[in-house]
């Protein structure tokens, strides 16, 4: 039988019909791949280790640094210490005139420094919020995830709480927004600074409910105790003495910290995560040699040749300890010599060159081969004697973020504020002891001494005058008008807005008054 | 999924078979093919003479199948084709090969079929196999260069590399900008595997008409390769080859020792130079010493022929290209095998298949090129092993050093082919479903040797070119991708004018991508322990991907595509035209809600010179007007651009242990989809003088509107980047192309042919719709902005030189200069304040054209005398621009310079208002580095000479043909880099930094056909 065109036609149609009911079935399954090689929210809705990984993944924003968005690397260390009066530019006059602007007090909106700062919290607080919208997603327990959010909450507090300390209010994210809010103006807004304090106290207090005890947790990752200092020191800045006593007394009680005897060492590889550091940021090197370390951190402001140069510098030669730091420090304090690097002047005509030998052996030639007169020695990093895989971007020296000293001192003020001038004295002896000076009586002015010498170079500097300000007004523009640099009130306590944000905000986010 | 699939299989062989096995009698069958192309005639009516109510047609595949008595004579009627009477004679099988009457008839393949080229709505454009197999070149992209209007073809010299190809325009800045390839139906971005001895044909669809059945695959154009089917007839053995070699075409002259003394000692009085004993005065030429005269050669061997039942095609191929730098060398073999079966005169059952193993011996060309531009004349390569030490002297690093340091091997092994079963149950219907495959294994090793700067390595110790202990990456990455195709085509003429073909199928595809990275120190030299295991495992590293600079090549990848695709063909007495084509498409590289879209166009014709009106007219052969209009899509974006990802493996330490996190950072648009692209196109074709002369003239007109483009995002949003990929851009490419062809014969035995074509295109972005401008080039040269071209290069204005203090005064202030915080001084540079505010600054850059030349052409002709044939392609460019950006880098005080720059820069004795004096350090981006890209090149010559049948019939030969033939012959143009032939992406295309010398070719070849 010759097929009719009806019977070709039929089951052409039968085939037809079944192939677009196998498609119609089929298809929408079939055209859902998932991304290959990558993390997807749904691999972490069925495995518990994914959302640890997004909370591990948040402390590695704490490396960024270089010359571009920054969290704990030269451009906060150029808005903390430069800014005060604790350091100067360092490396050559004409060298990165950006600094040299946050260092007098003359930068504007377009400074880069700033705008780096802003990029870089913002994008912790990103990662932060990124990892908080996903762990409630993760098959892990109740107790689990709780543990993870306080992780990942006293991250983003510590952001928040230096993103109001920098730039006064600011636009407060706490969620992920989505990538067509990109642009939406109500994103922009700022927060008033006692909002953004706020969010930063409620991060903290939930960290400080849900985290372990020291050495109930890996060593690097935040504890109670971590989380109780910082909300102290928030509170501290809050004038809430009470609060802060309190928090920084539960963290002395729990007798999980004491003094390491020898202050110089803390900040060297031997001294990492030693017996006062309360948080910490962990370097180390891995076999590609990079992203385990601060960008730059060590290599920024390394001594750097000049004059007759001849030697194989140790790097940019930014922030270098002032002339007002070196003078301040009393009679036999130990502290000195293990913060700052001083470079010899150069042997008179005739007499052989002694330069500089430092602990690991290293000689830094004298003033002539040299560009500054003085380094941090805290940031400082043995290329012989301490862990180096070759790229010296990347040298991983821990940045000590809060350390038990800090905590005796914040209770010492709290306590002093609160009368208990018993205590404050106990503290200071302690933390005096340890720096080889006798006992002194607690004063607002002796508390301050001590944080100044016991903190410097460790980027903390310029909130605390600003905070000093606050609690006895009139003391900020002498300190820095004995620097040589004129501090306008009102004006420079915050950083300007970047303007490239308030471009990119299409005007919506408003300029800090006087910039 | 694959259930779906198995199902689907089921139920189509049930519906279709039984048709397919109840043809009882064994009627007269076979192929009508095309006597020049050898491909298949659809629709070619056969009658038993005399008795017209019997006839049958040829259906997709050009076979047929008529019932006559054994003494009938069919006859074989085709429109432009020479009508052929044969005699059954008691046959079963006739197979037939019409000679077509004009070249307009030629067949053409399109998407899924074959039309004649007088029935087609869209443009297509053909190139023969033979007009591409005498050329000395590797792939067949290269070997269209100057041929098709509309077609632009850039290709550089480095062996093994893969040509650019733009079809009217580049229509895209951020997603791939490269035509679809598709093989014998396999669909590819890369035909480097291919013999060009193998190939049949090669079409280039460029309109949307003629491409929309390619949907969101089509919008670049689409490039179809047809290989070799057996011809009718015995076995035929036959070889092809050449030899020859390549060289260095053109070389820019660097100054020579005594310039390059004068100079320095210009930009640094008192610079003692090192002297190396047993060198003294001498000059290196380093490119000399880096390059070489290569070896090119092809050899191809084929057997091929058909039965009543089976048509084969079998070749292997072996070419060697060792390019022209030392160490540089490219070997690939090819075998093909492509057969039919007819299993019975209704069920066909085909498969075309090919087998590539591809050897690259590659050369560290990125340092070596710029370190040779660079290094100072006045040192030695190299004495005895020993080599001359550029560095200490404070120079680049030696390029030889660079050269014999590195070793870089890699190994291409690629199976692409199709196995496919034709069912044609009744004369008008065919039904197709066949399986494409092709799978890609590559690895490569780059092993980079220990060696010290002591005097083990140098002449003289000391420097920096050192490397303290030898390296090994290894890098290995297959891929695959099937595309199954099920089609049915209805095919019909009704009352003998109504020319109807019906076009429907689905297309089911998917590929993946697995790349595989491990790297270690302290691997030993000797080339048989080159394996990661006898590495130092402390050094390690599997995975090289860096979120912050990521390389999509270290991603692994997966897609599927499914798509509907229809068609119409209607054409009424040949004369009306009609082509509708309906694609739906359904990608997973979007999210769901944006994956789906259908792609519709329209194509008329109308064949004026049938109409009784314009018969008469005399000289008149041939004019047809044909327009189009469509839709269609590029989907070339990397998957999962729209879904929210993790990067891995982000660091950090806890316990003082390693610990691999996990980081969101990119913030992605979940509404990113493909650009999408709307083509407008009209043409007249026309023949005159019995088609003597024939051409077509097309205007064009394409808008991509949504092309991707970032937009800035407020820093608040923790976005690395600061940017969003999204959808916005339009960008339009609009011309017009020519093509005229002649050709005639003087005597017997005399014919020419001369044909020009041309490309008028423009382009340019017309909005970006908030998108950022973006910057690109090695030193951000380019800039690709509304209202311009993509990739305009965006620069200051050098207009001349400042002679003096006075003039300097009198200048706008500049701090572009060579003095203390970038003053000007006497000899430096001026460039224009075009905003006039009285300084110059980067803000009075401007935009000065780009790369995409205004025309290009192509040129060519031939001659045949007696057995002596002669030929020529020319092809060039007109009105674009080129940036010489080596020219532009000077990092070291000791850099060497260009000999006409040595002598001719500005001193205070010698004035120059164009040449700044000599210079220390890099200049800005301006237009001193700018030139013209103009140039017309003979891109190949053919002499050869075909022996006469009798003088060679006692070797068993049917044919042999002696010929040289040439490639790259001389460039006229008044750039003076390298070459103005320079590829690149859509946003950096034009600049020579660190490119492949341009290379001549020159071959000798024999083609033989045995008996």
């Amino acid at each position: 039988m010759k097929p009719t065109l009806y019977t070709v036609v039929r089951r052409a149609g039968t085939a037809a019909l079944a192939l677009s009911l196998a498609v119609a079935s089929g298809c929408k399954q079939f055209l859902d791949v998932a991304p290959q090689g990558q993390l997807s929210t749904a691999a972490i809705q069925t495995d518990p280790a994914a959302a640890q990984k997004l909370v591990d993944g948040v402390y590695n924003v704490l490396y960024l640094g270089g010359f571009s968005a920054d969290i704990n690397g030269l451009q906060y260390i150029i808005l903390t210490d430069i800014a005060s009066d604790d350091a100067d530019k360092g490396s050559t006059p004409t060298d990165y005139l950006d600094a040299a602007t946050i260092d007098n007090f003359t930068a504007t909106s377009t400074n880069s420094n700033v705008n780096n700062c802003w990029n870089g919290y913002f994008q912790g607080v990103a990662r932060a919020n990124q990892a908080l919208d996903k762990i409630p997603l993760s098959p892990a327990d109740a107790s689990i995830k709780n543990r993870q959010l306080g992780e990942v909450r006293f991250l983003r507090g510590y952001f928040y709480f230096n993103l109001v300390r920098l730039f006064g209010p600011v636009p407060l994210i706490t969620t992920v927004p989505a990538a067509s809010d990109a642009n939406n103006p109500a994103l922009q807004t700022r927060a008033s600074v006692a909002d953004v304090y706020a969010a930063v106290i409620a991060d903290l207090q939930f960290a400080a409910d849900n985290l372990p005890v020291k050495g109930g947790t890996d060593t690097g990752r935040a504890s109670k105790q971590a989380a109780q200092a910082m909300l102290a020191k928030v509170y501290l800045y809050q004038k809430n003495y009470q609060k802060a006593y309190d928090l920084t007394s539960a963290v002395i009680t729990s007798n999980a910290y004491s003094l390491y005897p020898t202050y110089a060492d803390i900040w060297r590889t031997v001294g990492n995560n030693n017996s006062e550091s309360v948080f910490e940021v962990q370097t180390g090197i891995n076999a590609s040699c990079n992203n385990e370390a601060v960008q730059l951190y060590v290599v920024a402001q390394g001594p750097r040749a000049g004059g007759k140069y001849g030697w194989s510098d140790l790097g940019f030669g930014f922030n270098t300890p002032s002339a007002s730091l070196a003078s301040t420090y009393e009679a036999g304090d130990v502290r000195r010599a293990g913060t700052i690097i001083f470079i010899n002047p150069t042997a008179p005509a005739g007499q052989k060159s002694t330069g500089t030998v430092l602990w690991d052996g290293f000689r830094v030639p004298s003033q002539d081969s040299v560009q500054g007169a003085r380094y941090s020695y805290k940031a400082y990093h043995s290329r012989t004697k301490e862990p180096n895989c070759g790229n010296n971007d990347y040298l991983p020296k821990n940045i000590r973020i809060m350390r038990y000293a800090e905590v005796l001192l914040m209770h010492a003020e709290a306590a002093f504020q609160l009368g208990k001038t018993s205590e404050a004295t106990a503290d200071l002896t302690l933390v005096r002891t340890r720096a080889g000076l006798a006992a002194t009586t607690p004063s607002l002015a002796t508390i301050w001494h001590e944080r100044r010498v016991e903190l410097a170079m460790e980027h903390d500097r310029f909130f605390d005058l600003v905070r000093q300000e606050s609690v006895q007004p009139g003391t900020i523009v002498p300190a820095l008008a004995l620097h040589g640099k004129t501090f306008v009130k009102g004006k420079n306590e915050i950083f300007p807005i970047p303007q490239p944000q308030i471009d990119l905000s299409g005007g919506v986010l408003t300029q800090n008054p006087g910039y | 999924m694959k259930n779906i699939h198995l199902l689907t299989w089921l139920l189509l062989a049930f519906a279709l078979l039984p048709s397919a096995l109840r043809a009882q009698q064994a009627p007269i069958t076979g192929v009508v093919t095309d006597a020049t192309s050898q491909e298949a005639l659809i629709g070619v009516t056969v009658l038993i003479k005399g008795n017209t109510s019997v006839n049958a047609q040829t259906g997709l595949d050009g076979r047929y199948s008529i019932q006559a008595p054994a003494d009938a004579v069919l006859t074989f009627n085709y429109v432009g084709y020479a009508q052929q009477e044969i005699p059954v004679a008691g046959k079963t099988a006739i197979n037939v090969a019409l000679a077509s009457t004009t070249k307009l008839n030629e067949v053409v393949v399109v998407g899924y079929g074959t039309q004649k080229k007088r029935d087609l709505t869209g443009a297509v454009a053909r190139v023969e196999g033979s007009e591409i197999v005498n050329q000395p070149v590797q792939t067949p992209t290269q070997a269209l260069q100057g041929k098709l209007a509309g077609v632009q073809i850039i290709s550089d010299g480095t062996p093994n590399s893969q040509p650019t190809v733009r079809i009217r325009g580049t229509g895209t800045l951020l997603a791939g900008a490269n035509p679809l390839y598709v093989v014998d139906g396999v669909q590819t971005t890369d035909i480097r595997n291919l013999s060009n001895a193998d190939i049949a044909s090669i079409d280039v669809l460029k309109d949307a008409s003629a491409a929309a059945i390619y949907g969101v695959r089509g919008a670049n154009g689409v490039i179809i390769v047809t290989t070799k089917k057996g011809a009718v007839g015995k076995p035929v053995l036959s070889y092809s080859g050449t030899y020859g070699f390549k060289e260095a075409a053109h070389l820019v002259q660097m100054a020579n020792a005594d310039e390059y003394k004068s100079y320095i000692t210009d930009t640094a009085p008192g610079t003692t130079f090192p002297s190396y004993p047993g060198f003294g005065a001498a000059t290196t030429n380093w490119y000399k010493e880096i390059l070489k005269r290569g070896t090119f050669q092809n050899h191809n061997l084929a057997v091929s022929g058909a039965t009543d039942n089976v048509r084969y095609y079998f070749s292997g191929n072996l070419l060697q290209d060792d390019g022209i730098v030392t160490q540089n060398k490219f070997q690939r073999l090819t075998v093909r095998s492509n057969t039919s079966f007819s299993l019975s005169d209704k069920v066909t059952i085909s498969s075309q298949a090919s087998f590539s193993h591809a050897n690259t011996q590659g050369v560290n060309l990125g340092a070596a090129y710029p370190d040779a531009y660079r290094a100072a004349p006045i040192i030695p390569a190299k004495q005895g092993p020993l080599y001359g030490n550029t560095a200490a002297y404070g120079n680049v690093g030696n390029p030889v050093l660079d050269i014999d340091k590195n070793n870089n091997r890699s190994v291409e092994n690629r199976l692409q082919g199709n196995v496919g079963i034709d069912v044609r149950p009744v004369e008008w219907l065919t039904l197709r479903s066949a399986i494409n495959v092709d799978l890609n294994f590559n690895n490569t090793t780059d092993y980079n040797y220990q060696f010290n700067n002591d005097n083990t390595t140098f002449i003289i110790a000391g420097g920096n070119q050192r490397n303290p202990t030898s390296s090994l990456g290894v890098m290995q990455t297959n891929s695959y991708r099937y595309l199954w195709e099920n089609t049915a085509t209805f095919h019909k003429v009704f009352n003998e004018k109504h020319d109807l073909t019906i076009l429907a199928g689905t297309t089911t595809e998917e590929g993946q991508y697995t790349p595989l990275y491990g790297y270690r120190r302290g691997v030993p030299a000797d080339p048989n322990q080159w394996y990661l295991n006898t590495g130092d495992p402390n050094t390690s590293v599997v995975n090289p991907y860096d979120p912050n600079n990521p390389n999509p090549d270290m991603l692994p990848s997966k897609d599927r595509r499914f798509s509907v695709l229809g068609r119409v063909n209607y054409a009424y007495n040949s004369r009306y035209l009609l082509t509708a084509n309906l694609r739906y498409d359904a990608s997973s590289k979007f999210a769901a809600s944006r994956r789906e879209g259908v792609f519709p166009s329209l194509g008329l014709g109308w064949v004026i010179s049938d109409e009784d009106f314009l018969k008469d007219v005399k000289g008149l052969s041939f004019l047809k007007l044909r327009t189009s209009y469509g839709r269609l899509a590029n989907d070339q974006i990397p998957v999962n651009s729209y879904v929210t990802t993790a990067d891995i493996n982000i660091p950090y330490l806890f316990n003082g242990q390693p610990v691999l996190g996990a980081v969101i950072s990119q913030l992605k648009d979940g509404n990113v989809h493909w650009e999408t692209t709307r083509e407008y196109d009209a043409a007249v074709e026309f023949g005159f003088l019995d088609n003597h002369l024939t051409g077509e003239v097309t205007y064009y007109n394409k808008l991509t509107s949504d092309a991707l483009i970032p937009i800035n995002i407020p820093g608040i949003l923790g976005d690395p980047d600061n940017q969003l990929i999204t959808n916005a851009a339009n960008i339009t490419n609009k011309g017009v192309e020519a093509a005229l062809n002649w050709r005639s014969t003087i005597a017997d035995g005399f014919t020419y042919n001369f044909g020009v074509n041309a490309t008028f295109n423009q382009n340019r972005i017309t909005n970006l719709n908030g998108g950022q401008a973006l910057f690109a080039g090695n030193n951000l040269q380019t800039k690709s902005d509304n209202g311009q071209a993509a990739g305009s290069f965006f620069l200051l204005d050098a207009i001349g030189v400042y002679q003096s203090a006075a003039d300097i005064a009198g200048s706008p202030t500049s701090t572009f200069g060579t003095g203390p915080n970038g003053a000007p001084q006497p000899g430096d540079l001026k460039y224009a304040d075009t905003n006039g505010d009285g300084k110059i600054d980067l803000n009075d850059r401007r935009y000065f054209g780009s790369y995409q030349p205004p025309v290009y052409f192509g040129i060519n002709g031939g001659i045949n005398i007696h057995n002596f044939d002669f030929s020529l392609v020319f092809s060039g460019n007109l009105n674009n621009k080129v940036y010489n950006a080596k020219k532009q880098a000077r990092f070291a005080g000791t850099d060497n310079v260009e000999a006409s720059f040595a002598n001719s820069r500005w001193t205070a004795a010698n004035p120059s208002n164009t040449n700044p004096r000599a210079l220390t350090s890099s200049l800005p981006n301006s237009t001193y580095f700018l030139e013209s890209g103009s140039y017309l090149r003979l891109n190949n010559v053919i002499i050869g000479y075909t022996f006469p049948v009798s003088s060679i019939e006692k070797a068993h030969l049917a044919t042999l043909r002696l010929f040289l033939s040439g490639q790259n012959i001389f460039t006229a143009t008044k750039y003076t880099g390298f070459t103005p032939e320079l590829s690149g992406g859509p946003l950096n295309s034009g600049i020579e930094a660190t490119t492949y010398p341009t290379s001549r070719t020159l071959t000798v070849g024999l083609t033989a056909n045995f008996k």
